[in-house]
């Protein structure tokens, strides 16, 4: 498959899910492990341009697919404007929901940059937040505009956590 | 997980062999939405697991000559945004979009939810209220034509031999005037199972006179059927609130006898009630009190 722009051939194992392989395999421990039913959205990658749960996809489904994390959204030196707009407003609290939020939102604004309240509820609505009330989150969602072009490109070669990972065989 | 051994199948034909050698212990995977979870938690532990994601011919909407067919791993997105289906059968794109939140319906199917044939699906009963047709097909036996109406048997079950698979789902286009509503009532709006839902197909003629009346509630009972009882007070009449409130009455009362009194009964006999007076008051006055 095709992770954040780079090509990664890793063994799986028939029951591994992608969440996982990213988390476990290539390190990239940005996607959050929360329910693993589908409920929490906190695994959150966007697979093919579509916002999904990693927990809920098996590892050989997404052979040959496009797999973009939150590494792949920005990095500190150059973070996507989503990002910098929820430090600015306060957006984040503990954490734990926030790179599930950034995926769904950021595929929501590069189909539609300039989104109405109910379009960025509707889009965020498979996300737990039990930190916030959302209205942050979702006003740092509609001011992502005013820190950059919120429709960049998402598969940006950078940040890449590979440690051991494509030698581990267990 | 217990392990599995995974295939991907590569065509149709690939998919029915693969089906006919393992049979029951094999369980196809689509969108994954519902079966992940289950083998998760352990509840089924398959010898295979058979992917029909990669199968392209399983996948899309098209007409023809009056009639709709979705591929079963059409994704309840795909459904959401599909031109044909917002034009033909809005009751459908209304229950897709219920379904889950984003990531879900990014990733689960129609064939899955008519599969999985949970109590509380979503689209299933959108599908059963419209007359939905399965195109089933296997190596033993070809391909046969079974409507959904009869392929639900029981919670979590339907009539599908373990090496059969669904190759479409054939639904008519409704006739001209026809109106249609679908509602949902989750504990939440989004990410939320059902705790019921409502599907109503109806037409009346010029004079105002009901000429077709469908009801289907949903996540009500063990497996979701049309309420003929409801369904006879109105057909034929011209509908007036005393109507209304009788239909409404007989659709409780029948639930009722399916599912006899439980611990919920006190509070979601009213409320099935009051969904349905809404939705068919939205189709009939455009208004949702269910008063002329």
């Amino acid at each position: 498959m095709k992770v954040n722009g780079i090509s990664v051939e890793i063994p799986v194992r028939p029951t591994w899910t992608l969440l996982r392989v990213l988390r476990e395999e290539l390190r990239l421990t940005g996607t959050k492990k929360g329910c693993e039913q589908g409920d929490c959205g906190a695994c959150t990658v966007i697979m093919n341009g579509k916002a999904v749960n990693a927990c809920l996809v098996l590892a050989l489904q997404a052979e040959s697919q496009e797999i973009v994390t939150i590494e792949g959204l920005g990095t500190e030196d150059n973070p996507h404007p989503l990002q910098k707009s929820f430090v600015e407003e306060g957006a984040v609290q503990c954490g734990f929901c926030t790179p599930g939020i950034l995926m769904s939102a950021a595929v929501l604004l590069k189909k539609n940059p300039s989104p109405s309240l109910e379009e960025i509820k509707k889009a965020i609505s498979g996300n737990l937040c039990r930190c916030t009330g959302y209205s942050k989150i979702i006003k740092a969602i509609q001011s992502a505009s005013k820190y950059g072009d919120v429709q960049k490109s998402l598969r940006v070669d950078t940040y890449w956590a590979t440690s051991n990972a494509a030698e581990r065989r267990d | 997980m217990q392990n599995f051994e995974f295939y991907s199948a590569k065509s149709i034909e690939d998919c029915l062999d693969y089906l006919s050698e393992k049979k029951e212990l094999c369980k196809v995977i689509a969108g994954g939405t519902d079966l992940i979870p289950v083998l998760r938690n352990e509840d089924i532990y398959p010898d295979y697991v058979l992917n029909i994601l990669g199968i392209e011919s399983l996948r899309g909407i098209t007409e023809e000559d009056g009639e709709i067919r979705i591929g079963p791993t059409t994704t309840f997105t795909e459904m959401v945004e599909s031109e044909v289906l917002n034009r033909t059968l809005p009751l459908l794109v209304q229950a897709a979009s219920c379904v889950g939140g984003p990531q879900i319906r990014n990733r689960g199917t129609i064939g899955g939810n008519i599969a999985t044939a949970s109590p509380s699906a979503d689209v299933l009963p959108a599908v059963l209220i419209l007359g939905g047709v399965l195109e089933i097909r296997s190596r033993q036996s070809g391909s046969r034509l079974l409507p959904l109406a009869d392929a639900i048997d029981a919670p979590y079950s339907i009539r599908l031999r373990p090496d059969e698979i669904i190759t479409g789902i054939c639904i008519e286009k409704l006739p001209p005037g026809t109106r249609s509503g679908f509602e949902k009532l989750g504990r939440r709006k989004a990410m939320a199972r059902a705790r019921m839902n409502m599907s109503i197909v109806v037409r009346t003629n010029e004079e105002g006179i009901i000429s077709e009346l469908r009801i289907v509630p949903g996540a009500v009972m063990p497996v979701a059927r049309r309420m003929e009882e409801a369904e006879g007070i109105l057909s034929g009449k011209r509908p007036d609130s005393s109507l209304m409130d009788a239909a409404a009455e007989a659709l409780a009362d029948q639930i009722l006898r399916v599912t006899g009194v439980r611990w919920s009964t006190e509070y979601k006999m009213p409320v099935v009630e009051n969904i349905f007076k809404r939705v068919l008051g939205q189709l009939l006055w455009n208004n949702k009190r269910g008063k002329e």
